[in-house]
């Protein structure tokens, strides 16, 4: 058992060429979640209880178990299911790739509403008081107002959750998806090198982590440019 | 409903393996995150990097490849050794049990680090001078005013930890463990109801992470019950 650098050097390009499918997961499903996010925290904080308790209760449902068996019904479950055969969804739900943007998307959605939800809620009532005696109308005050507090707010805690959907995206490999740990699964089985193929993998994976994170830190500052003034 | 005949105990001790290797990984988890924590509150400069390092590793790199790399990695560093006294042996593993449970306390445990770090933080100096002045000496301080102190801080984010914990034993059923989602898989093999099976491992899971966040919950208020009264 030895340390086979000549391995990794032949393994690096073959895993680099799943990067792309990896980036196309992360980033469809982030924003399609971020879509389905802004939704259910709009839900949430409607104040009406029959727009509140079905995002709760998805909110609930889909924080509760695993990706991993969540990735497992959309992909394994659904085709038991007549009537998304019959569905015009069925090319969607047929396709691995349709599937994993599926059930990322919802995954993610749930954690992404819940990070909203605190961005909102953490939003200076003074400043709303401010808003309402300049006479800003209610969705006048939601969209000057309270979005661009809340998403700076929220910002950090939005870093997290694109991090954990990146390594999220791993979990595509379970349902035969070739993104870069599927490509890795195969090298493994062929060679039996796990040290090797595994752990470059993992410094790709953290060397992506950390330009993420760099690039939020950016965009944090930025959007943190006047609050810096102040303080 | 009748498609679950005889598979019911399955589940049950599917379930008892998420719950064995829930505990397990519980206390590895605090260990991995009290250890970590102390390292970086520590004055010393290399604990401290190498705790730094710790949470980066575990933080940037997927779930998946962890418990791939701990459970194949082991296989063949311990089938290297085992062949070296007796070269007719093929394949040993470290059970997936225990190659699992260390590498998803590993993965929890980088985040506890930080949380314990910042509820070890979060005590008052206030409570450790008047431990100071009542003449407890450092060991009785640690005890009796640190952990009351910062369990109470921790709690909410170790909730999070633990239900990181429960949700993570699904992936280890990728490397064989007998859990809830490899008993669906055999039960999908014989029944061929995949939706009703994966369905019914979501509800399993859902139902330990429904006791968890209770649990947590009942735990917050104990430890608020001094609090209410104090202000």
């Amino acid at each position: 058992m030895s340390f086979d650098l000549s391995l990794i050097a032949e393994a690096l390009p073959k895993m680099l060429v799943g990067i792309g499918l990896t980036f196309q997961l992360l980033i469809l499903s982030a924003i399609l979640g971020l879509i389905l996010a802004i939704g259910l925290m709009l839900m949430r904080i409607s104040g009406k209880w029959y727009l509140s308790w079905p995002a709760q209760v998805y909110i609930y449902v889909f924080r509760g178990t695993p990706i991993l068996v969540q990735i497992f019904i959309v992909y394994y479950g659904f085709p038991q299911l007549d009537f998304i055969r019959d569905s015009f969804l069925w090319p969607i739900f047929r396709d691995p790739f349709g599937c994993a943007i599926v059930a990322l998307t919802l995954n993610t959605g749930a954690y992404v509403s819940e990070i909203l939800r605190g961005g909102v809620l953490g939003v200076d009532r003074g400043v709303l008081e401010a808003g309402e005696a300049l006479g800003l109308s209610k969705p006048q005050r939601f969209i000057y107002l309270t979005t661009p507090i809340a998403t700076r707010l929220a910002l950090p805690a939005y870093g997290n959750d694109i991090i954990s959907l990146l390594k999220s995206t791993a979990l595509a490999s379970t349902i035969t998806l070739m993104d870069m740990t599927g490509i890795a699964r195969t090298i493994v089985a062929q060679t039996y090198a796990p040290y090797e193929i595994f752990i470059s993998l993992a410094i790709i994976y953290m060397i992506l982590t950390f330009f993420i994170q760099k690039l939020l830190a950016r965009i944090e500052r930025y959007l943190g440019r006047y609050a810096e003034r102040e303080g | 409903m009748e498609v679950l005949t005889g598979w019911w105990d399955d589940f049950f001790w599917g379930s008892v393996v998420v719950l064995k290797v829930f505990l397990a990984s519980l206390v590895l988890m605090v260990l991995f995150g009290l250890v970590g924590a102390a390292a970086k509150l520590s004055n010393n400069r290399i604990a401290q990097k190498i705790a730094g390092a710790y949470t980066v590793i575990f933080r940037g790199t997927p779930e998946i490849l962890v418990i791939l790399l701990l459970y194949f990695g082991s296989a063949i560093t311990l089938t290297a050794i085992a062949q070296i006294f007796d070269p007719e042996v093929k394949f040993l593993d470290v059970p997936p049990f225990w190659a699992g449970t260390i590498a998803i306390a590993l993965i929890v445990g980088s985040y506890a680090t930080e949380t314990f770090r910042g509820a070890f933080l979060g005590v008052k100096p206030g409570s450790i001078e008047a431990a100071r002045a009542l003449g407890m000496s450092n060991l009785q301080t640690f005890i009796y005013v640190r952990i009351p102190e910062m369990w109470r801080l921790a709690l909410p984010a170790f909730g999070n930890h633990m239900l990181s914990l429960i949700k993570d034993t699904a992936l280890i059923s990728i490397i064989g463990l007998n859990e809830t989602l490899f008993v669906a898989k055999q039960a999908i093999g014989s029944t061929g109801k995949p939706f009703t099976m994966y369905i019914v491992v979501g509800l399993i899971y859902l139902g330990f992470s429904t006791v968890i966040t209770l649990t947590v919950m009942a735990l917050e208020r104990y430890g608020q019950r001094t609090l209410r009264t104090g202000t």
